[in-house]
């Protein structure tokens, strides 16, 4: 208890890049520092249309929502949230269902911060710190907050946030640990970086991103299926982000989109 | 164009530039009532963007892209300057409201930090332990009526002011004042041990201490926690069934297991030499003469030896039934060997029988520092066996030189890195056959050393640490030779192939070293293999995935044909499989089970060769049992050799006859 006591508060670190603040400069927000910034720069150097993949991913993520929506999903898991910039997830559902609830999950500093802000009044959202990667005390956590029902289907998001999970961590047991914690008719919308689309700009992603707080592991479109054992890959699959049902005519190249996507049905 | 087909135009060009979290429909609707209004109020339709999330880097270029030919400039002027305007004030807004988090964010940490104190105060005042908050200057702050109960107070604020030092032992002071400074000084975060205090009546008590640190909210050490165990009574229970494990009862003296532990203490360079002791005839004596006598016997050896070892302030062990071991340091072997005999051989009567005592001796000399204890131990169990397969009263000493592993260890290990300096290791080409054709595929570039292996000096090079650097010294010289092949001999020069020591395998600069070498050299990536430790693979490490992902091809070295092994294949991009099992003999089971897993390798497309292959009749049994290629067929060559071959031949080097 000692130790506890000695224990002095983190605070952020400012000086240290992170992943969440470098997504929200890739789509243009402001809720980042000058060394997320540079390591923005670099990871654009490495991959020029960075922009366009966050933008798209975001993009994703609505369409997943709207989908799990439209598919009576009403509560919401959002694993890996990242900083409320535009379209969250609680946003976008409620425009289709008011009585829709979230939990969100992020364990970057500056991420939770803003999310308990933007939260704060919202009785139907919340955020908990926690490492998506242990499971356990991310569903003990949203237990707590007693805003899912765990016997009522739940729409599982791990959108932009598995690229970051080491093979060590054993995405699959991550991945098998929230379907098993969730009631058949379930989903999980899952995205997250590959190599299989530009090798070389990913291999250079990799190693922007190798020496910071957030290392990346892209995965291959075989290694992602294999994520969603237990789950019904709905159409069209695992492809690249803007072929995932898009709204009207894509106009976006997949090739150089850089990140899979894919929604599943917990059977 | 209508403005319905301009707000539509207008759509497409904006969300290719930012993401805006609306349907297509709803985004062009707002986008129609904008242009709308664009004519009176340019300004409204820039905040109108701003607050839509239209501000990419590119969005108001492709705005006035798109507008230009339907307004007037003055208008798109306007527009543009009221945009920018808009996203200054929406970034200082994000700016404050990120401010506004973090600061919440602390006074949050705070709270808890609040709540966590009142628990410590909770736990603090009624805990079974001392506790006792101390300034760096060793004053006491505060402490609980548990610890003034163990120093024979009543109260603790009776301790308060007081310096802690005054309740150490005298004889603990010195050391416990320096650990505290440790701490205070932030070299460690905090000690445990077992000390005397002294109680109020003049009374030591010994007690088991935890001493940590508090730090302010700088992250600086304020003050020392000491928690403070009285353990009087335990103390003693302790110290007995110490000495009863570390102690051999019979005789008194320290046991194996903790003669073992003061040699690893010695293991810092000081000079030791252990004598492995085994009495000879003992089984006579206690088979002719009865335990009894065997177990006095035994007695007298442990004095003997005792007297001596305090002369020479050496450390003795029974380690065995009538075996003894003894450590000393700056030590003549010969004369202590004289001297061991001379105790033993005086004659000794237990129960009216006179007997006089030999031993075999087992030595070892001055190890090396980074021997193990264990390893020792065994090396003098070893010298002991030749001593005594020598007849009695004989001593051997162990010599590394008759153990190639630790020949390995011990003398190249020490040589190693002034070779490496003096440049005595070479880089030679091995080539690589493919058995099919017989055709040269490629050249091995290994380490040449002595007359030691590629794999054995990559071994030794892991284990002293050196591997690293003489790792990226054989990757960057190898692609610079290779690449001036490439120049001189165009597509007839051999592909180059480098097989890695399993550190650097695992090394998590290797994608970054193997591409410099790559620039540097100019060698094309698709000229280049890198051969992994599947070792590093197997550990999950993910070089072999990054290199396949930057365009170079990589084969795993070492490969026995394990199932783990297998599974990796299905994850892991590797062109090859390099093995050094030995070739499987036709009409041997081996040759059924190497075709089996050679089939296997092929399932998962992966290509299977053979390392240390050097003869006709061993390929081609590989042949048969289904791999793709050799290595080893032809002596290796250094590289003005390969350089001369490519040059006379107007072909690569014809397969061995
Ligand atoms: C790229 S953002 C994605 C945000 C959002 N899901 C989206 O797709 O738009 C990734 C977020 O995942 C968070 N993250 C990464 N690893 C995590 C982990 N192990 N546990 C919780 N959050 C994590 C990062 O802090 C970051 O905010």
């Amino acid at each position: 208890m000692a130790e506890q006591a000695g224990r002095i508060p983190e605070g952020v670190d400012t000086g240290r890049p992170s992943a969440a603040r470098l997504y929200d400069y890739l789509l243009g927000g402001g809720h980042n520092f000058a060394a997320d910034r540079a390591l923005a720069e670099r990871f654009l150097r490495a991959q020029p249309n960075a922009r366009t993949i966050a933008r798209l991913n975001r993009a994703f993520l609505r369409r997943a929502v709207l989908f799990m929506v439209d598919n009576g999903i009403r509560q919401f898991l959002d694993l890996g949230s990242g900083i409320p910039t535009v379209g969250n997830v609680h946003e976008i559902a409620r425009r289709a269902d008011p009585r829709a609830r979230v939990v969100y999950v992020d364990f970057e500093e500056v991420a939770v911060a803003h999310s308990r802000l933007i939260l704060e009044d919202d009785p139907q959202a919340e955020i908990v710190q926690e490492d998506m990667t242990r499971p356990e005390e991310v569903l003990a956590a949203t237990r707590e907050t007693g805003l899912l029902d765990f016997s009522e289907p739940v729409g599982v998001l791990a959108v932009g946030v598995f690229h970051f999970v080491p093979p060590e961590a054993d995405p699959r047991a991550v991945v098998a640990a929230y379907r098993d914690a969730v009631p058949g008719g379930s989903h999980l919308a899952f995205s997250q970086f590959t190599g299989d689309l530009q090798p070389a700009e990913m291999a250079g992603i990799v190693e922007v991103m190798k020496k910071s707080q957030n290392p990346m592991f892209p995965r291959t479109r075989a290694e992602i299926e294999g994520l969603f054992a237990g789950f019904d890959l709905v159409e069209p699959g695992v492809v690249p982000l803007p072929l995932w049902r898009p709204e009207g005519q894509n106009t976006d190249d997949p090739d150089r989109a850089g990140i899979y996507a894919a929604v599943g049905r917990k059977i | 164009m209508t403005p319905p087909e301009l707000a539509t135009r207008w759509m497409h060009a904006l969300t290719s530039t930012a993401y805006i979290p609306l349907s297509h429909a709803e985004i062009q609707q707002e986008l129609r009532d904008a242009l709308a209004q664009l004519p009176s109020s340019p300004e409204s339709v820039a905040n109108r963007l701003v607050s839509l999330h239209a501000t990419g880097p590119d969005s108001l270029r492709v705005t006035i892209e798109v507008l230009a030919p339907t307004f007037e400039l003055p208008i798109l002027a306007r527009l543009s300057s009221a945009y920018a305007h808009a996203m200054r004030l929406d970034a200082f807004d994000q700016q404050e409201q990120i401010k506004v988090a973090i600061v919440r964010a602390k006074q949050r940490v705070e709270r808890t930090l609040k709540v966590s104190q009142a628990r410590f105060r909770e736990v603090f005042d009624s805990a079974a332990l001392g506790i006792v908050i101390t300034d760096l200057s060793g004053r006491c702050v505060e402490a609980n009526d548990a610890l003034a109960r163990i120093v024979g107070l009543s109260r603790g604020a009776d301790l308060h002011d007081r310096d802690l030092r005054e309740l150490y032992h005298p004889d603990d002071s010195e050391r416990l004042d320096a650990a505290y400074r440790r701490v205070g000084a932030g070299l460690v975060n905090g000690f445990r041990d077992q000390r005397k205090l002294v109680r109020a009546d003049g009374e030591p008590v010994w007690v088991h201490l935890v001493v940590s640190v508090l730090r302010d909210a700088d992250g600086e050490p304020a003050h020392h926690v000491t928690m403070v165990e009285d353990m009087s009574e335990l103390h003693l229970l302790q110290r007995s069934l110490d000495h009863q494990l570390l102690h051999d009862s019979l005789t008194g003296l320290s046991n194996r297991q903790h003669f073992v532990t003061q040699v690893e203490r010695r293991l810092d360079g000081t000079p030791i030499t252990l004598y492995h002791l085994g009495l000879d005839a003992f089984s006579v004596v206690n088979n002719g003469l009865g335990h009894d006598t065997g177990d006095k016997l035994l007695k007298i050896v442990a004095n003997r030896l005792g007297e001596l070892a305090e002369r020479k302030r050496a450390v003795l062990a029974r380690i065995g039934g009538d075996e003894f071991a003894l450590m000393t340091t700056s030590d003549t072997v010969t004369s202590t060997v004289e001297e061991i005999q001379q105790a033993l051989g005086e004659a000794t009567f237990v129960d009216d029988h006179g007997i006089a005592l030999s031993a075999s001796i087992g030595v070892v000399d001055r190890p090396p520092s980074f021997a193990t204890a264990a390893e020792l131990m065994r090396c003098a169990n070893t010298a002991l066996r030749q001593a005594k397969a020598r007849g009695k009263r004989q001593w051997a000493l162990h010599d590394p030189h008759d153990d190639a592993r630790r020949r390995g260890r011990y003398a190249l290990a020490a040589s190693m890195p002034g070779a490496w300096e003096h440049g005595e290791l070479k880089i030679v080409y091995a080539p690589i056959h493919l058995l099919e054709t017989r055709e040269v595929l490629g050249a091995v570039a290994r380490l040449h050393w002595d007359d030691l292996s590629h794999n054995d000096t990559m071994a030794l090079a892991d284990s002293t640490g050196l591997s690293l650097p003489i790792g990226r010294w054989l990757l960057r010289e190898a692609c610079a030779q290779a690449a001036r092949w490439v120049e001189e001999f165009g597509a007839k020069a051999p592909s180059l192939h480098i097989a890695l020591g399993a550190l650097q395998s695992r090394d998590e600069d290797l994608v970054a070293d193997v591409k410099r070498a790559l620039d540097e050299s100019g060698l094309p990536p698709e000229r280049l293999r890198i051969a992994l430790d599947v070792s590093s693979v197997l550990a999950g490490d993910d070089n072999a995935v990054v290199l396949h992902d930057n365009g170079i091809v990589t084969a795993l070295d070492g490969f026995r044909g394990g199932h783990d092994e297998l599974a990796v294949l299905a994850e892991v991009p590797v062109r090859t499989v390099i093995t050094r099992a030995p070739a499987p003999g036709r009409e041997t089971p081996l040759h059924q089970a190497m075709r089996g897993l050679i089939t296997t390798v092929h399932g998962f497309g992966v290509r299977f060769a053979a390392d240390e292959v050097h003869t006709c009749a061993e390929a081609d049994d590989w042949h048969a049992a289904g791999a793709d290629g050799v290595i080893g067929l032809l002596p290796a060559l250094t590289a003005a050799e390969v350089t001369e071959l490519l040059a006379t031949a107007a072909s690569p080097p014809p397969a061995a006859s």
